[in-house]
Parts: C-alpha cells; sequence; structure tokens
C-alpha cells in the first residue's frame, strides 16, 4: 500500500467519520424491561405470586388493594440521542458554532399484578402500552 | 493485514476514553440471611436483629410488611473523538418479609437481580 492510498483510506474515514461529528448516544435502563412475552405465562385465576416471582424476581413494590394485594414491577428503558452539526464547520470557523438536535424517549412502564388473600393472580396487566423509544434526534 | 493496522490506528486514534463509574444505596441483602429467615419460626425481632431496620414499613391486610432494598447501577462509555457511546444499567435486590399478627414471619419474598449486572457501553440492542 502506498502512502497515498494510506492517507486516503484516513481521508475518507476522517471523512465519514465527520458526519458523525459530536454524536451522543445514551440508554439508561432500570431493571429489566417486560414486555407480554416475558409475563405470557401467568394466567389469572391459576397462577400463584409465588411462581411470578420465581420467574420474574421480587417486584419493586407491594400495596394494600380491597381484594389483595397490588404487585408492581417497575421499569425504565429510556433512549437519547444528540447531534451537533456545528461540528462539520469547526476546521474553518474561528468562532465554536453549535446546531444541536437532541431527542429523549423515556419508556417508562409498569407491570401490576393483584393477588388475592390466597396469593394467586386475579388481574394483570402493563400500566402503559407505548412502543419502544428509536434513537431518532430529529426532534421535530 | 496492512489495512487492518491502518484501521486499528485510525480507531486508537479516534478513541479519547473509557469511562467505567457505579454507584450504589442501600446495604447488600445476603443470600444466606434470607435463607435464615424461616416462615413459621422467625420472630420480627429476629429479622430486625439480622437485616436492622427495613427500608420501608407497610401494612397489608392487618400485618406487617418490611421492604428491603438495594440498588446498583453500573455506568460504561465509549468516548470517541466524533461519537460518544454511554449506556447506564440499574437494577435492584429487593427483599420483602411479611409478619403475620402472632409477631412471626409469613411470607418472604426476595430476588438478587444485581448479580448479573454489567458494565456496558453499547446503547443498542437488549
Amino acid at each position: 500500500m502506498t502512502s497515498w492510498n494510506l492517507l486516503r483510506i484516513l481521508l475518507v474515514t476522517t471523512m465519514a467519520g465527520s458526519t458523525l461529528t459530536g454524536c451522543n448516544i445514551a440508554r439508561l435502563t432500570i431493571n429489566t424491561p417486560l414486555t407480554p412475552q416475558h409475563v405470557a405465562f401467568i394466567t389469572e385465576g391459576r397462577t400463584t405470586l409465588a411462581e411470578v416471582v420465581n420467574v420474574l424476581g421480587a417486584p419493586d413494590s407491594m400495596a394494600e388493594a380491597e381484594s389483595g394485594t397490588t404487585v408492581v414491577y417497575r421499569f425504565l428503558n429510556a433512549k437519547y440521542s444528540r447531534v451537533n452539526f456545528g461540528w462539520l464547520v469547526k476546521p474553518w470557523s474561528p468562532v465554536d458554532p453549535d446546531l444541536v438536535m437532541s431527542r429523549s424517549g423515556f419508556g417508562a412502564d409498569a407491570f401490576e399484578l393483584i393477588c388475592d388473600a390466597n396469593w394467586v393472580i386475579i388481574h394483570q396487566g402493563f400500566v402503559r402500552h407505548r412502543p419502544e423509544p428509536l434513537f431518532t434526534p430529529y426532534p421535530f | 493485514m496492512r489495512l487492518t493496522g491502518v484501521l486499528l490506528g485510525v480507531i486508537l486514534l479516534t478513541l479519547n476514553a473509557c469511562a467505567f463509574s457505579r454507584g450504589t444505596l442501600g446495604d447488600e441483602i445476603k443470600t444466606e440471611t434470607i435463607h435464615s429467615i424461616k416462615k413459621g419460626i422467625t420472630t420480627r425481632a429476629e429479622v430486625f436483629g439480622q437485616l436492622g431496620a427495613p427500608d420501608r414499613i407497610l401494612q397489608l391486610n392487618g400485618r406487617d410488611l418490611f421492604q428491603y432494598y438495594r440498588y446498583d447501577a453500573k455506568v460504561g462509555s465509549l468516548l470517541l473523538i466524533l461519537v460518544n457511546f454511554s449506556r447506564i444499567s440499574v437494577k435492584s435486590d429487593d427483599l420483602f418479609v411479611l409478619i403475620n399478627r402472632e409477631g412471626t414471619v409469613e411470607e418472604v419474598i426476595a430476588s438478587n437481580r444485581t448479580q448479573g449486572l454489567e458494565f456496558r457501553f453499547w446503547p443498542f440492542g437488549d
């Protein structure tokens, strides 16, 4: 490989990288995000809390309900992406310009169960039914 | 071979920094302590003696529910010159001890989610 080819590879790589200038991609997950597939084994009126705990682990909170006990599994799957287009002109500009686009998506949800006095699940459901957030910095 | 070397060099040149951070909240809930709590035998005072005061006390149909928790957060970042990847993973260990009206343990619900928690920087995928 000649030095010219090496220079070309470096230039192409840098140019390709320049299109991503000032990019930040971050993700925050709290507990394991649950899906309907994760909880498909639960049958209302048959499955007990002990069986649920065996599969999903201990819940995040428990509270008294009129018909028994409410059990809640909380989780969060937040995504953040940011692009600073100002970086494109940084090498040629005497100032430090910024043109930032960013967007966050908070995929906060909870899975709630209601148990009767014998710890049998009588109701279950997700609090929200929103699709998973995407990494899209376009805010409009 | 040489191309691989060049690409490796470019990656090394653009690799600005890596960062690892960790934060915990609460005391570790030991597995042997959980196993030592026996339903119908262990008393409220013994639970206090082994685990200390609970983080939360709730009333559950006339019975006391003690909740102990511990949070573990691990942050991994790959900071390149042009693009940064970060991932924050938080998981909790929770222990619920239900005390009946006679003052003995009726139910123990526990899990150790933090055991498999890893440092990750790649934000995509599961």
